[in-house]
Formats: C-alpha cells, sequence, structure tokens
C-alpha cells in the first residue's frame, strides 16, 4: 500500500496504523473503540466518495444511496430470503454496485452543480422512501423499516469489540488501497483529466461519459463494502444510512482533507469523526460544526485544509532551497527539465 | 371527491407564495449564475420569524413578511458578498458550499427552536360556496406574491432593471460600462433570499413549521426554473401555481413524504430528459 504513497506520507501513514493496531491493547474505554471502529468505516465511506467526487471531479450529493442500498440490501436478503450472511454481504455490494452504475448512467451526460442536484434528489428520494414507510413485516408481526429500519441477520453473537475495530482497519487498509490503485491505473488516470478538463479530454478522443460512470460505479461499490461492514457492526439497517447528511459529511471530510487524494480525505473523516464524536456532541451540535468547518474551508482553503498545508510546506521548502522533483522522469526528458 | 375543490384552492394559494421564491430562484440562478441550495433555509427562516412574531401576539404577515425579507435580505447580502462571490468559480465549493450553509441554518434553527414542528393560528377562515373554505393566510399569501411578481416584472422591463439583465446576458459587458458587477450579484443574492423569506413567512400558518420544511420548496422551485427558464415571470408563476395545486393534491390523497418524493423524481426526471432550460444554462455538454 505505502508504494502508492511518497514516501515521508508513507512513513507518517504507517506510524498512524502502527498506534491504531497499538490502541486496542492498551485497554481503552468500549466506547472510543467503539467510535474509532465506525470511524474506520466511515473513513472507507469517505474515500469511496473521493473516487467519484474528487478524483473524477463529479460532486456528488448522493452517495449515501450506494451505501444504503448495501445496508438495507444485507438485512433484507438476510432476513427475507434468509439468505447466508457471506451471499447476502456479495450481493448487497453488487446491488450499490449497480445503483452506483444507475446514477452514473443517468449522470454522465450532466456537468458541474446540475451532477450535485441530480444525485442529491436521487439520494433524497431514496431517503424519504425508507424513512416514511415500514413496508415489511417481520416475524411475530414487527413492522419493519420506516425510523426504526430493519435488523441484519448476524452471523456472530456479541462479537468482541477487538474483532470489530480490527476487522474494520483492515477493511479500511484494503479498501484505502484499492482506491489508491485504482486512481493510479490507466483509467484513474483518464479520469483526473476528465476532471480537470472535460472538453479537453473529449477532445483527446476520451469517452468521458463512460468514464463517468466508471467511476460512479467504482466509488458505489466501495462504498457498498463499507455500507455492509457498518451495517454488520451496528446490526441495523435505518434511513439514516441514506441521509443527505451522510453524504455530506463525507464531502466536508474529503474537503478538509483535499479532493482527489482518497488517504487525505480517509484521514480527514477518521480525525474529525473521532474528534466530534468524541466530545459526545448531540447530533444536530455535529452537524452544525461539520457544516461551519465545510464553509470556512472552502472561503479560505480552497485546496483542503491538508491541500494548503503541503502547499504552504513545499513554498517554505523551495525558500529553503532546490528540492529533488517526486515525479518520476519520463523517459528521454532532460534531468530536472520541464515537460 | 369533495375534497378536490379544497385542496385545489389551497394548492393555489400555496403555489403562488412558491412563485415568490422561484423567481428569487431565477434571479440568482441568471444574474448570480449558481444554483443555491440554501434557498429553501431562507423559506424556513421567513416561516419562524413569523411564528417568533405570533407567539409575541403579532400575527399579521404584513409585519411579518417585510421583517422576514429584510433579516433574510441582510444574512443574503452577507453569504453573497462573503461566499458566493468569492469561491463562485469553483465548481466544487458552491453546491457543496450552500447546502453546507442550508445544513448549518437547519441544525441552528433546531438548536433555537427545538426539533419538534411549531405552528402558527392562522385566524377564521371565510365559508365560500360548495363548502369551500377560503383561508385569510392563503389570500393575503396569494395575492401579496401576485402584486411582488407583479413588480418584479415590471422592474426587469424597464431602465432599472437593465442593470440585471446585463449582467445576466454579459459580465464583461456590463463591467466594461462602469457597473460594479460584484455588487450587482451581492445585491441579487440578497434580494432573491429575501424573497425566499418572505414567501415562507406568507406560508408559515399552512402547516407544521419544522427547521427542515425549506427543503420542498426548494426543490419545487428548481424544477420551476429547469422548465419554466429565467426569462418569463409570468410562466414561473404560473408553473409555480401548477406545481403547488399538484403537490397538495399529491400530499392530500397520499402523504407529504410521497409529494416530496414525487417532486424529487421529478427533478432528476427533468435532468435526465435533458430540457431545453438546462441546455440554455449550459448544464449539459454534448
Amino acid at each position: 500500500m505505502l508504494r502508492w504513497v511518497p514516501a515521508a506520507r508513507g512513513g507518517w501513514l504507517a506510524a498512524g496504523i502502527g498506534l491504531l493496531l497499538l490502541f486496542p491493547l492498551s485497554s481503552p474505554d468500549a466506547y472510543f473503540l467503539d467510535v474509532l471502529t465506525t470511524g474506520f468505516l466511515l473513513a472507507a465511506f469517505t474515500a469511496s466518495w473521493d473516487v467519484v467526487g474528487g478524483i473524477a471531479g463529479q460532486v456528488t450529493l448522493g452517495h449515501a444511496l450506494p451505501f444504503g442500498a448495501a445496508t438495507y440490501a444485507l438485512a433484507l436478503l438476510g432476513r427475507i430470503a434468509g439468505m447466508p450472511f457471506p451471499v447476502a454481504a456479495v450481493l448487497a455490494v453488487l446491488i450499490a454496485t449497480a445503483a452506483g452504475a444507475g446514477i452514473g448512467w443517468l449522470a454522465a451526460p450532466l456537468s458541474g452543480p446540475f451532477v450535485a442536484l441530480l444525485t442529491l434528489a436521487l439520494g433524497e428520494a431514496a431517503h424519504e422512501v425508507a424513512v416514511g414507510h415500514a413496508f415489511l413485516t417481520g416475524p411475530g408481526g414487527y413492522a419493519w423499516g420506516g425510523e426504526g429500519g430493519i435488523p441484519v441477520a448476524l452471523p456472530w453473537r456479541d462479537a468482541p469489540p477487538f474483532a470489530a475495530y480490527y476487522a474494520s482497519l483492515a477493511f479500511l487498509c484494503l479498501s484505502t488501497w484499492g482506491m489508491l490503485a485504482f486512481s493510479r491505473s490507466g483509467g484513474g488516470l483518464i479520469l483526473r483529466a476528465v476532471a480537470g478538463s472535460p472538453v479537453t479530454a473529449q477532445a483527446s478522443g476520451v469517452p468521458i461519459g463512460r468514464y463517468k460512470r466508471l467511476a460512479f460505479t467504482v466509488g458505489s461499490a466501495f462504498a457498498g463494502a463499507a455500507g455492509v461492514g457498518f451495517a454488520s457492526h451496528v446490526g441495523r439497517a435505518t434511513a439514516g444510512d441514506l441521509s443527505l447528511e451522510l453524504s455530506f459529511q463525507a464531502a466536508t471530510f474529503a474537503a478538509v482533507g483535499g479532493r482527489g487524494t482518497v488517504i487525505g480525505p480517509a484521514v480527514a473523516a477518521l480525525a474529525l469523526h473521532a474528534l466530534f464524536q468524541g466530545l459526545s456532541l448531540p447530533p444536530a451540535a455535529r452537524v452544525l460544526l461539520y457544516a461551519a468547518t465545510l464553509m470556512v474551508t472552502l472561503r479560505f482553503f480552497p485546496g483542503g485544509v491538508a491541500g494548503t498545508a503541503r502547499e504552504i510546506a513545499a513554498r517554505l521548502g523551495r525558500r529553503e532551497g532546490p528540492r529533488i522533483p517526486r515525479r518520476r522522469r519520463e523517459p528521454g526528458t532532460p534531468p530536472g527539465g520541464s515537460a | 371527491m369533495s375534497h378536490l375543490p379544497q385542496v385545489l384552492l389551497d394548492g393555489l394559494f400555496a403555489g403562488g407564495a412558491y412563485a415568490l421564491m422561484a423567481a428569487g430562484m431565477a434571479l440568482i440562478l441568471g444574474v448570480v449564475k449558481v444554483i443555491n441550495l440554501s434557498h429553501g433555509a431562507f423559506f424556513t427562516l421567513g416561516a419562524y420569524v413569523a411564528y417568533s412574531l405570533a407567539a409575541r401576539g403579532i400575527g399579521s404577515p404584513a409585519v411579518a413578511a417585510p421583517l422576514a425579507a429584510a433579516i433574510a435580505f441582510a444574512f443574503g447580502v452577507f453569504l453573497g458578498k462573503s461566499f458566493v462571490n468569492p469561491v463562485r468559480s469553483h465548481p466544487f465549493a458552491l453546491p457543496v458550499g450552500t447546502l453546507a450553509c442550508a445544513l448549518l441554518f437547519e441544525q441552528a434553527a433546531q438548536l433555537v427552536w427545538g426539533p419538534h414542528p411549531v405552528a402558527i393560528d392562522g385566524g377564521a377562515p371565510w365559508a365560500g360556496p360548495l363548502g369551500v373554505v377560503v383561508r385569510r393566510w392563503g389570500v393575503s399569501a396569494f395575492l401579496a406574491s401576485a402584486a411582488l411578481l407583479g413588480g418584479l416584472g415590471w422592474l426587469l422591463s424597464r431602465r432599472p432593471g437593465l442593470p440585471l439583465k446585463l449582467v445576466a446576458e454579459d459580465e464583461e459587458i456590463a463591467g466594461s460600462v462602469g457597473m460594479d458587477v460584484e455588487a450587482i450579484r451581492y445585491m441579487t443574492f440578497g434580494g432573491s433570499c429575501a424573497m425566499a423569506a418572505a414567501a415562507g413567512a406568507f406560508l408559515a400558518p399552512a402547516g407544521a413549521i419544522t427547521p427542515t420544511m425549506g427543503r420542498v420548496p426548494l426543490i419545487l422551485s428548481l424544477i420551476v426554473v429547469i422548465v419554466a427558464g429565467m426569462d418569463s415571470v409570468g410562466a414561473i408563476f404560473l408553473l409555480s401555481v401548477g406545481l403547488g395545486v399538484l403537490g397538495n393534491a399529491c400530499a392530500y390523497y397520499l402523504s407529504p413524504q410521497w409529494s416530496y418524493v414525487a417532486l424529487l423524481c421529478g427533478v432528476a426526471l427533468l435532468l435526465a430528459a435533458r430540457p431545453a432550460g438546462i441546455v440554455a444554462m449550459a448544464g449539459r455538454q454534448d
């Protein structure tokens, strides 16, 4: 994983992962362990937002839709169809991927704020359908759905918090590695070109619609996987999994961490979630803080707090003297020469 | 079926006020060239101002609407000048930033006025024919909105509206003839927010006032602007009234949530179907 990131940052990242691996061994409070477990899954979800909103530049405000589709699919397939958990989990991720492909198909011809508008409308519609209707009845006449959500049939009972913590951390590392690999692949680089200038990419013969659909599909697959992890952890699929606030949180974390970097948004999500959740703030105050953080970030740090910090560090570095460029030299390019 | 005339009349009244909000959205889109996702928050602000005044014994919309408009104008100018203008060229910042503003207001309203719905007494209705009751708030909302929109249409067709039309058409030319384009932009933003707040104050007695009540009129305004475009105030008014009637009928015969879902699906379908209004706004790539 670390070979995908520049050396210095890779070192800090390794140290961070080491600390996170060590944390449960320090006999922490179960609440903090749970906060971090949820934080890992939220960080993976935020990184999946970055695949669509950062790397591909398709600002989505309905990214909770594939996440929630996966949580509901996991719950319904397990409870109604009686499927074994692993089968239901795989199908849930596939359903989320299909949902993402559908959104991508609708959003691909659009650009700019209209993508945000379309995804917001689709996400809100799915949320309203989920929140307002107890559309199923479970065994014993209990109503499922609505605000209470649907319980997930888990194959384990009372799993130790350590197991959930380490499983979530492993999922975050693996999924982030997968998303970074995608962002550095040929398709990922073309998506960056599409995000930078769609007209130039199109003039160069890139079928931009196809690549936008690819971004939505891949991002939604990872969001669905995070949704499966989340529903397995909390044991229930609720309408909150489809909420606008969840999509908005992902956009906030990405803006703070630096869009298009995958790791930056994931780290910001983990840090801010742990901070705000650790302070035990009420949900209303938390969303208020997220909104205020986002507005300040967008106004004063358009490249994200982390991105601006990197720019300042780079400027300071240049003042100190010339540095060896980190980028790999293309064959035929003179040493130190620009493209 | 016996309730149909009542449902249609109430929808007509609500649609008239929605037209005021939609016209504000169209002004922002035309002059400032941004989609303001915080527009619904100003509608909610207007409703809460009306509620706060009613709780102090001042229930008249003639007081609530101007006060709500003044407060929203001040906040709108601040938002337009300090946030929208500096970041308007950034494709990520505007939709996400204005949504952040909307959520910020929703959560602030929840902290100030509480999460539970509140309501205003709209006064005793008048008895109409066929057992239909004519609600006072509805008549005042419809007439005031129609008058304000008529005034806006007149303004835009005369010399005072020329700067707005010129900035909407070509900012560079507007700047080259000495107009303060930035000031026109944020003043328009503030004025549009004031229109949304006035609409909220007019419609406050129509139902429950909640922190998230502005989401429905926001989506409705977006549909109106997408379909009717930004040029004709008359088209905006007629479409808003039509959608108000349709939305009210849907809310009555199905449920308010299904009405909202129908509106959301309407936005998605309109965007997916490449309507001419969207193409005119350069939202699509060919």
